[in-house]
C-alpha cells in the first residue's frame, strides 16, 4: 500500500494529467449509470431518482404488455445492425481495396473527396434531400419512374429499410474506407513486389496481401460494433423517417424509441427498463466477443 | 487465378495502365457521382422557382431558376449568423478542449511504471461496455446538474470518449519511442514540458484524425440541442434546420415583413426552395473548407500507420 501511494506521488504530474478527462468521464458516464434504479422505481420528477418509490419489476411487466412495440423495435434495432455491419463491412473495404489499387491517383484523390462529403452532413439536413427524392407529388423517385408511392405513409413501410440502408452506405462508405485505406498505405510494398516476382497477379495480391493485412483492422472494428449491436444511429431512424408513425413498423429502434419517450417525457417506467434492457444485453455481447477475440487474435483485444 | 501465374518483370506493376484499370477507375467514378447526386439536388434545388417544384416536382434540370429561395433564407438572416456562431463555438471549443483532454489521459495511461494507469484504463472501459441511457442521463444534466439550455451540455458530452482515447493511446505506445521521453527527462525537462514539448507535437497525425472525427461530430449534433437547448438564441445550425418547417411557418405568418418583400415573392414563401436553400447554406461552408483539410486529415492517418 505504502508503496503504491509513493508510486502514485512520484506519478503525481501523471495523475493530474489524467484528472480532467477522469472528472468529465465521472459527470457525464459514471453519474447517470445511478440512473439505472430507475428502471425498478416508479419516477416522480418532483422526487427525483432517489426519492421515487421502488416498485420492484412493474416496470418490466410493461414490457409484457406492451410486447409488441418492445419485440418490434429490438427486431428492427438488430435487422438494421446485421444490415449495416455485412454491407457497411464489404463496402468499406471493397472501396478501400479498390482506391488502393487504382493506378490513377490524382483522379483518385479527387474522386475520394466527394466520396467522404456525406458523411459531414448531419441527417437533419439528410432529411429534405431524402424529402426530396421521396416526396410523394414531387419527389424525385415518383416522378422518375412513374411510381405512385407515398413513401411517408403505410403504404411505403416495407421500402424503408432498403431505402435507409442505401442512405447509410452514400453517408458512409467514403470515410469508411479511409481507415481501411490507412492500414493498406502502410503495408510495405516490397511485399507487393516480392509477390510479382513470384508471379502474383493483382487478384492473388490483394488477396494474399491487401486482405490479411486489413484482417486485424476488420477484427476490432466488428468487435467494437458488436458491442453497440443494441444501439442505432439514431438521426437515422428519428430524422430521415420524420418519426412518422405509421412507419414504426420497420424504422422504429430502441435508441429513437427512447430518444422520443425523453424529450417528450412520456412512458418513463416503459423506457428505463428498456434502457436496462439495452445497456445489460450491450454489456454482455461486448463481453463476449472480447473473450472471442482474445482467444483468436490476442493482440487486438480491447481489454 | 492460378493460370495467370506468369511471371511479369515489370518495375513497379503500379505504374501500368491496364484495360482493368480503366474499368476500375470508371466503377469508381460512377460511384462517385451517385455520392455526387444528392448533394447537386440540393444545389439546384435551392435556385429553382418554387412554382415549378410544386407543379412539376424537384428536378435536376429545372424549367425555371429563381433566387426567391434564397431571398427568404436572408429574412431569417440574424438567426442564421446566431446559429452559425454558436455551432463555430462548440465545434472549436469542443474538439481543442477534448483533444487536449484525452492525449493528456492516453499519455498517463501509457506510462510504464504508472502503478494507477490500471486502474485508470478499467476506469476508461467501462463507460464503453456500460451506460445509465439517454433517460437517466437527461434526468441527472437537467435535475441534478440544472444545466437545461447550457452550451455546456453541447460541450462536454462529447468530449471524451473511450475509443478516441484508445486510438490517442495506441499512437503513444507503438509511435512515439520512449527513450525520447527519457532523453527529455535527463535533459531535465518535466513531466508536462516533455509531454507539451515532445509527445504532443509528435502526436499531431494521430490528433489531426481523432480532431477531425471529434469536429465531426459536434458539428453534427443535434440530439444534444434537441433535448436540452431552449432559447432561440443558443440554437446551434442543426436545431435551426430541424425546425426549419416552424421557421418558415413563422415568417408566412409574420406581419413584420414588408409587403414589397411579400410582393417580390408573389404573396407567398417558396417552401421547396427556400428549405433547399436553408440546407444548403447549412452544409456548405463544410463542403467549401473540407477539401482543404482533407489533406491534413487523410495524412494523418495515413502516416500514423506507416512509420509505426
Amino acid at each position: 500500500m505504502k508503496e503504491f501511494l509513493r508510486n502514485t506521488w512520484k506519478h503525481r504530474a501523471h495523475v493530474v494529467m489524467a484528472l480532467p478527462a477522469f472528472l468529465i468521464l465521472f459527470f457525464i458516464m459514471y453519474v447517470p449509470m445511478l440512473g439505472i434504479s430507475l428502471a425498478f422505481k416508479d419516477y416522480k420528477t418532483s422526487l427525483g431518482i432517489f426519492g421515487s418509490e421502488w416498485n420492484g419489476l412493474e416496470n418490466f411487466k410493461f414490457l409484457i404488455t406492451s410486447k409488441r412495440i418492445f419485440l418490434r423495435m429490438t427486431s428492427n434495432t438488430l435487422m438494421y445492425y446485421g444490415i449495416f455491419t455485412v454491407v457497411g463491412t464489404v463496402l468499406n473495404v471493397g472501396l478501400a481495396i479498390a482506391i488502393d489499387q487504382c493506378v490513377f491517383k490524382k483522379a483518385t484523390k479527387t474522386m475520394q473527396t466527394v466520396m467522404i462529403i456525406p458523411v459531414f452532413i448531419s441527417y437533419a439536413a439528410v432529411q429534405f434531400i431524402v424529402n426530396a427524392f421521396l416526396h410523394y407529388d414531387n419527389g424525385i423517385i415518383n416522378n422518375t419512374f412513374g411510381t405512385d408511392i407515398k413513401f411517408y405513409t403505410e403504404a411505403g413501410v416495407q421500402f424503408w429499410p432498403l431505402i435507409l440502408t442505401i442512405i447509410k452506405i452514400w453517408k458512409d462508405t467514403g470515410y469508411g474506407a479511409v481507415l481501411y485505406m490507412s492500414v493498406l498505405a502502410g503495408v510495405d510494398s516490397s511485399l507487393y513486389e516480392a509477390a510479382e516476382i513470384d508471379g502474383a497477379n493483382r487478384w492473388r495480391k490483394i488477396w494474399h496481401i491487401s486482405l490479411p493485412a486489413l484482417i486485424p483492422m476488420i477484427t476490432v472494428m466488428l468487435l467494437l460494433s458488436v458491442g453497440s449491436i443494441m444501439k442505432s444511429d439514431t438521426g437515422l431512424f428519428y430524422q430521415v423517417t420524420r418519426n412518422v408513425g405509421a412507419l414504426h413498423e420497420t424504422t422504429q429502434v430502441i435508441d429513437s424509441y427512447v430518444f422520443h419517450a425523453v424529450k417528450t417525457s412520456s412512458n418513463i417506467g416503459f423506457t428505463a427498463a428498456t434502457s436496462l434492457f439495452q445497456s445489460v444485453v450491450g454489456l454482455l455481447l461486448m463481453l463476449f466477443a472480447n473473450g472471442v477475440v482474445r482467444k483468436v487474435h490476442p493482440d487486438n483485444a480491447l481489454f | 487465378m492460378s493460370k495467370k501465374k506468369k511471371a511479369e518483370f515489370a518495375p513497379s506493376r503500379s505504374e501500368k495502365k491496364t484495360f482493368g484499370q480503366y474499368v476500375l477507375c470508371l466503377v469508381l467514378l460512377l460511384y462517385t457521382i451517385a455520392c455526387a447526386l444528392p448533394i447537386l439536388l440540393v444545389f439546384v434545388a435551392a435556385f429553382t422557382d418554387d412554382k415549378w417544384i410544386a407543379q412539376n416536382g424537384f428536378s435536376f434540370f429545372p424549367g425555371k431558376w429563381s433566387m426567391a429561395g434564397f431571398n427568404s433564407v436572408l429574412r431569417y438572416g440574424d438567426s442564421l449568423i446566431t446559429s452559425y456562431g454558436i455551432t463555430i463555438f462548440v465545434t472549436v471549443v469542443g474538439t481543442l478542449f477534448g483533444l487536449l483532454v484525452m492525449s493528456m489521459f492516453a499519455y498517463s495511461i501509457s506510462r510504464k511504471g504508472f502503478r494507477l494507469a490500471g486502474f485508470l484504463s478499467i476506469y476508461l472501459l467501462i463507460p464503453m461496455l456500460f451506460n445509465g441511457g439517454q433517460l437517466s442521463g437527461y434526468i441527472v444534466f437537467t435535475n441534478w446538474y440544472h444545466l437545461k439550455d447550457s452550451l455546456l451540455l453541447l460541450i462536454l458530452p462529447l468530449s471524451v470518449t473511450t475509443m478516441n482515447v484508445i486510438i490517442l493511446r495506441t499512437y503513444i505506445v507503438n509511435s512515439i519511442p520512449g527513450e525520447l521521453m527519457e532523453a527529455a527527462k535527463i535533459d531535465g525537462a518535466g513531466e508536462y514540458r516533455t509531454f507539451f514539448q515532445i509527445v504532443l507535437p509528435l502526436l499531431k497525425p494521430s490528433l489531426a484524425a481523432v480532431g477531425f472525427m471529434l469536429a465531426t461530430s459536434y458539428w453534427n449534433d443535434w440530439q444534444n440541442a434537441m433535448l436540452y437547448i431552449t432559447t432561440k438564441k443558443k440554437y446551434p445550425l442543426q436545431l435551426l434546420l430541424v425546425n426549419i418547417q416552424n421557421s418558415i411557418q413563422f415568417l408566412l405568418n409574420n406581419t413584420n415583413v414588408p409587403a414589397s418583400v411579400r410582393a417580390a415573392m408573389g404573396g407567398s414563401i417558396p417552401e421547396y426552395s427556400s428549405i433547399m436553400a436553408t440546407v444548403l447554406v447549412v452544409i456548405g461552408p463544410i463542403m467549401v473548407a473540407y477539401p482543404f483539410f482533407q489533406k491534413y486529415f487523410i495524412k494523418g492517418l495515413t502516416v500514423g500507420s506507416v512509420k509505426g
